[in-house]
């Protein structure tokens, strides 16, 4: 009898977990035709980072014989770790601010109503960013790469980047869904981006730390940002190393799973209000 | 008010009166509605610090006209300034179409031109605010005029250039999308404008494709009138007419073909 019981409830269980996987599933689904459909939403992420990668690589073609700089065959090859991660912060947030859009227009709250795995709300948007984001830095790479920018780690190396690009967006998206669930606004959303290239800006992301002095070496120096676009540099400039990889993939990672945590308990902080 | 002063009032052209009635209401909104003011103030600081620390190497360059990273970048903030300074009143323009407070301007006796006039002078005002902060941060950072006051001159003339340009193309295009696609518009050609010039890098350190259109590109010549009082004194972009009638003239060129721009315009939404 009690086996029996035990058996039905391991079964539920089961069928429950199937049924969330596939309704996250459908939401990831749903996020990323929903991308797809507004060209004009993608178009500024697709276009600025490879405008200001090839305009950097005019602009500044001059300065990789400056005491300090990295060696490189070209300016466009030590930009091209800087293009993935400016793209992704661009793309990522699109999605986030569609699920502010989707709590402004009421969506969220016919979710709520209907019998579907909460957690898969917020993570099917997210699964959405991060494949938006593997797409984007495959396309910078396609892009980039043929204009006197080799990857010297190689299609492994690629491949990294664009795992890592993808996991860069699903952090940065977790990241903006929180702002997305704890204000309800699509503009808050878009008003806290700049933030983030203020981040990306104190980094080591346009100009090698080597050459930074100052205050401003500092702070390139504590922002997680500078190691994460020197991890992706080094698969483009030394190949592919154990200590480039570990920070390619590494402090994404480790951003990504605090940001999900921490939207996840913006969520149920939200449910808990309702 | 005396007798005096209603016959002066009186006299006064009606453009310049409904314009600077425009104008109050422009300025009114930089206090009322700060976070449209706000871009337009954040941005050449964080152009200025932002960019002066990124590439604080570059002024190591043999051939570079100065020796402190924000100098250069300075003049590069404010003119970014301005011209969101300008672009700022277009969103206004397209926010009084949409709410149809416009309608009410088109059905009043006011003289069209003063609807393009109010808001040119509302950001002749924003640009003075914008100087007034970003110049003494500047100098607080680092920045010093090499050639005295008359560089101090020439930079704000540039500034004050590129926030009746944007003005114009701003509102020319407020008045034809007459929603915010418009505001996307006008953002990203400025953007693009300044950014294919000298807004980096002098003009022989560059190389390639971006050389050749920056040298034709007149926001080069407005950078250089803005840089000119910057720069080392043995620098050929160092004061002097040479490196500023080409500025004079890039600004009213291209002030004059976004203010007519802004005038037809205006016409077909009258029409």
């Amino acid at each position: 009898m009690t086996v029996a019981t035990s058996d039905v409830v391991i079964e539920t269980t089961a069928r429950s977990r199937q049924l969330s996987i596939r309704q996250t599933i459908a939401m990831a689904k749903r996020s990323t035709v929903e991308l797809a459909r507004q060209p004009a939403l993608i178009a500024p992420s697709m276009f600025f980072p490879i405008f200001f990668a090839v305009l950097s690589a005019s602009s500044f073609s001059k300065t990789t014989a400056i005491p300090g700089f990295p060696k490189v065959e070209s300016f466009m090859q030590f930009t091209l770790a800087s293009t993935i991660v400016q793209g992704v912060l661009f793309g990522s947030v699109t999605g986030a601010a569609a699920l502010a859009t989707d709590i402004e227009n009421g969506f969220f709250d016919r979710l709520l109503l209907a019998p579907t795995t909460r957690t898969g709300i917020l993570l099917g948007r997210l699964a959405g960013s991060a494949l938006f984001g593997l797409f984007q830095s495959a396309f910078f790479l396609a892009v980039l790469v043929p204009f006197d920018a080799p990857i010297t780690a190689g299609i492994p190396g690629a491949l990294v980047m664009v795992l890592s690009g993808g996991i860069v967006s699903l952090a940065i998206g977790a990241i903006m869904s929180s702002v997305a669930i704890r204000t309800g606004s699509a503009e808050a959303v878009q008003g806290a981006f700049p933030l983030l290239f203020v981040l990306l800006f104190f980094s080591s992301a346009f100009f090698p730390r080597e050459t930074m002095s100052g205050a401003y070496k500092r702070i390139a120096d504590i922002n997680p940002i500078s190691y994460l676009v020197e991890g992706l540099r080094a698969l483009v400039l030394e190949g592919l190393t154990f200590s480039a990889v570990v920070r390619a993939l590494l402090v994404p990672t480790v951003i990504c799973l605090a940001a999900i945590l921490f939207a996840l308990k913006e969520l149920n902080r939200k449910l808990a209000a309702l | 008010m005396s007798t005096q002063q209603n016959a002066a009032s009186v006299a006064m052209p009606t453009t310049m009166r409904s314009a600077r009635g425009l104008a109050h209401r422009g300025i009114r909104n930089i206090r009322r509605l700060p976070s449209a003011f706000f871009p337009a103030m954040a941005m050449p600081v964080f152009t200025m610090i932002a960019f002066a620390g990124t590439f604080a190497a570059i002024t190591r360059l043999p051939g570079f006209p100065t020796d402190r990273s924000v100098n250069w970048f300075m003049p590069l903030g404010i003119c970014f300034g301005a011209a969101f300074s300008g672009i700022g009143l277009g969103f206004s323009t397209i926010r009084d179409i949409e709410t149809r407070f416009y309608d009410r301007l088109l059905m009043s006796p006011a003289p069209r031109r003063s609807l393009i006039i109010g808001p040119l002078l509302t950001a002749w005002v924003r640009v003075a605010i914008l100087c007034a902060f970003v110049i003494p941060m500047g100098m607080l950072l680092g920045v010093r005029f090499t050639s005295g006051l008359l560089g101090l001159l020439t930079l704000v003339v540039a500034a004050i250039g590129v926030s009746t340009i944007s003005l114009g193309w701003g509102l020319g295009l407020a008045y034809r999308f007459r929603d915010m696609r418009g505001a996307a518009v006008m953002q990203l050609t400025m953007f693009v404008v300044l950014y294919l010039s000298t807004a980096q890098m002098p003009l022989p350190l560059m190389s390639g494709w971006l050389h050749d259109v920056a040298r034709i590109n007149p926001a080069t010549n407005i950078l250089r009138l803005a840089r000119q009082g910057l720069v080392r004194p043995d620098s050929p972009d160092y004061m002097s007419w040479s490196n500023t009638w080409g500025g004079l003239l890039a600004i009213a060129g291209m002030a004059t073909l976004t203010l007519v721009f802004a005038r037809r315009g205006l016409d077909k939404l009258d029409r």
